[in-house]
């Protein structure tokens, strides 16, 4: 499990410095098949849970999600580079200095040494890289990148330890708000303008409701 | 009990309202919708005493959820009313009336399920179903400032729900550090939420309270609001402020129940400081706008610095909180519709452009001016009320800073709304219009609202003290 855990910071922190959409796209695949590893190491039978935990994270984080944000891009025709955080030494510095914190943070939270102790540290590491990402983030893309960071390192905290969490009908509303929100994304990334792009189309409203 | 379940069915009738064939309908079917609706809340909330739970104990018919379900379907049948007059009143309204019934519906059916969960994570579920079903009524055909404000609206509403569901996390691992097994049954953690806070608990708890604040609006994370609620259509407006407001506060009120009593000075500290920022960061921003629609925006952020500072002071200011809670559940409304009416008569949100409302739309000025008043906290509105009970409880805990900032801060607030606000009533008429008459059918759900207020201002009715008294004791009030 550390081995896997291990690999999962290295995806969250890799593409914060290959700063193109694609490689952000592949380490929020990634992150889902991890994740993924981690609930279902322990499902030796098809059930109606590992089936959901296996839609959840394999269908919807690892493949769904990635593939309909690079549809998004791919129609949009955006240029290979995308920094989800700014390409200098100071951000790369905070965030590696992010990770260090939530690992000693993780030390306080959970005392005795061990894979408890290490869920705890990477599922930190990847809730406040999401959180860095979100607040230097401009483009609408990014800022889902980091919407997308943060619900993994929960799912990862949640499924990471035992490999599921509560009843069946709390897990299938979750998958089904991960599901809507997935499409909403690629809408936003659609038809959002840039804060600092003109607004593309005129005001051609007549009446408000 | 019967009665409980069809608080879940506005969601089944969505997709029927929302067919092209059912368009022309649309208005009427929801009016239809959301009176059933009010009428079975009201329903439940007069027959059901005590706390049952039903549905596998995910539901629960408690005081809390009584009383918010009354609240939040009698706004709605206000907002469903308004939506059916300007149907009736703009043909070229028909698109946007369509989808606005039928992710309203599915917005309601959510609601209701907030409020009456009886589960952390279903509540929270429900709460972040509400966001997704009012993310797209945010944006408005053809322009594009709706759609970025729908995105950040979105965008805080995720970061916020996600810290919440991060702390609700924490809170189940601190229960199991306590020896006890996780769970987020309302009933079962009454049991089991006693004892000494541990670490996850305490993260959990700031956590929570910082995650729903967002919600609420509450500072340091409230940018999202006042665009939000300027760019989204009046009643959209009307259904985030007056109705998901109380959705988050209910989210909120439930873990408070349940985990104040462990640590109540964390929680009194975070509510305090986010609260005062709030009230601050409004006022600032209430001085400085010229757009009437941001100015209502900007007090219900003060608001809900106010509902924060009650809730943190707790014991005695927890009857004034719900009374300012439902009070200004009902200002918001009548504000948000009026500013409506007022934007699609001038074509401008620009205060400085309307003058002599009084004399050009007499409703709109009347409901204008008093929901203002009642804004501003003047009696004889529940606000006010509310308002004089928090400020007491605050002396009575030997808060005298806070309530010195608190009545500093409401004073800066009173002059400034006045001065963007009255000329708008009162002033001159920059231009001889003749509008066109305002029909009473049209004013009724804003008068409807304007007399529950004046109500909780001088009487309220046995029962529904009651109901107060008793969500106030579950929260630990006096």
């Amino acid at each position: 499990m550390t081995g896997v855990l291990l690999a999962f910071i290295i995806v969250a922190l890799v593409p914060l410095f290959v700063a193109t959409w694609r490689t952000s796209l592949l380490g929020l695949s990634l992150q889902g098949g991890l994740i993924a590893w981690l609930a279902l190491r322990h499902s030796a039978t098809l059930s109606f849970g590992s089936a959901l935990t296996a839609l959840d994270t394999v269908g919807l984080r690892a493949l769904a999600a990635p593939a309909v944000l690079y549809a998004a891009m791919r129609a949009l025709k955006v240029p290979p580079r995308n920094n989800v955080i700014a390409p200098n030494l100071l951000s790369w510095a905070i965030a590696i200095g992010l990770v260090v914190v939530a690992f000693r943070s993780s030390d306080v939270l959970v005392p005795p040494e061990g894979e408890p102790q290490m869920l705890v540290a990477v599922s930190g590491s990847a809730l406040v890289l999401g959180m860095f990402v979100l607040s230097t983030a401009q483009g609408t893309f990014s800022q889902v990148v980091g919407l997308l960071r943060i619900e993994n390192a929960i799912a990862l905290f949640e499924l990471g330890g035992s490999g599921h969490s509560g009843a069946l009908g709390i897990r299938v509303g979750m998958t089904l708000i991960l599901l809507v929100s997935v499409g909403l994304y690629r809408w936003y990334v659609l038809h959002v303008p840039r804060d600092d792009e003109a607004d593309s189309d005129a005001d051609t409203e007549t009446a408000v409701l | 009990m019967n009665l409980v379940y069809l608080s879940l069915a506005p969601a089944l009738f969505a997709p029927g309202i929302g067919s092209r064939a059912a368009r022309p309908f649309a208005p009427i079917a929801l009016l239809g919708v959301a009176t059933v609706q009010a009428a079975a809340a009201i329903a439940v909330a007069l027959t059901v005493s005590g706390t049952k739970t039903i549905a596998g104990g995910y539901l629960t018919t408690d005081a809390t959820a009584r009383l918010f379900l009354v609240l939040i379907n009698v706004l709605f049948l206000g907002i469903a009313a308004y939506v059916w007059n300007r149907a009736r009143t703009a043909p070229e309204l028909a698109d946007a009336v369509s989808q606005f019934a039928r992710l309203s519906l599915v917005f309601m059916g959510a609601a209701n399920l907030v409020v009456l969960s009886n589960h952390l994570l279903a509540g929270w579920i429900a709460l972040e179903a509400t966001t997704l079903a009012a993310a797209p009524l945010v944006v408005r055909a053809g322009v594009a400032s709706s759609r970025r404000a729908s995105w950040r609206y979105f965008l805080f509403s995720s970061v916020g729900l996600a810290i919440a569901l991060t702390g609700l996390a924490c809170l189940a691992r601190g229960l199991e550090e306590s020896g006890h097994s996780s769970t987020f049954f309302l009933h079962e953690l009454r049991t089991l939420s006693g004892g000494p806070p541990n670490l996850w608990r305490r993260l959990g708890l700031v956590l929570v309270v910082l995650g729903y604040g967002t919600k609420l609006g509450l500072a340091p994370m409230y940018s999202w609001l006042p665009e939000t609620y300027d760019e989204a259509p009046p009643s959209v407006t009307a259904l985030l402020a007056a109705v998901q407001f109380n959705c988050a506060l209910v989210c909120l009120m439930r873990v408070l129940q349940l985990f104040r009593a462990g640590d109540p000075d964390l929680v009194a500290s975070e509510l305090l400081v986010l609260g005062l920022l709030s009230m601050a960061v409004s006022t600032v921003s209430i001085i400085a706008t010229r757009n009437y629609k941001r100015l209502i925006a900007y007090a219900s952020i003060n608001h809900a610095g106010v509902i924060a500072i009650g809730l943190a002071i707790g014991k005695s200011a927890t009857y004034g909180v719900l009374l300012y809670v439902v009070s200004n559940a009902f200002i918001k409304a009548i504000l948000f519709l009026t500013a409506g009416k007022i934007r699609a008569h001038y074509g401008t949100k620009d205060t400085r452009e309307v003058a002599g409302l009084i004399k050009d739309l007499p409703y709109s000025g009347l409901f204008l001016m008093v929901g203002t008043f009642a804004l501003l906290g003047l009696p004889p509105f529940g606000s006010f009320l509310g308002e004089l009970i928090i400020l007491s409880g605050l002396v009575r805990a030997g808060q005298v800073l806070v309530f010195v900032v608190f009545c500093t801060l409401i004073s800066l607030t009173f002059v400034a709304t006045g001065r963007t606000i009255f000329p708008m009533i009162w002033g001159e008429p920059k231009r001889d219009v003749h509008w066109p008459k305002q029909s009473f059918l049209a004013a009724a759900p804003k008068l409807t609202f304007l007399i529950a207020l004046v109500a909780m201002g001088i009487y309220m009715p046995q029962p529904v003290n009651a109901l107060f008294r008793e969500v106030a004791a579950s929260l630990g009030g006096e």
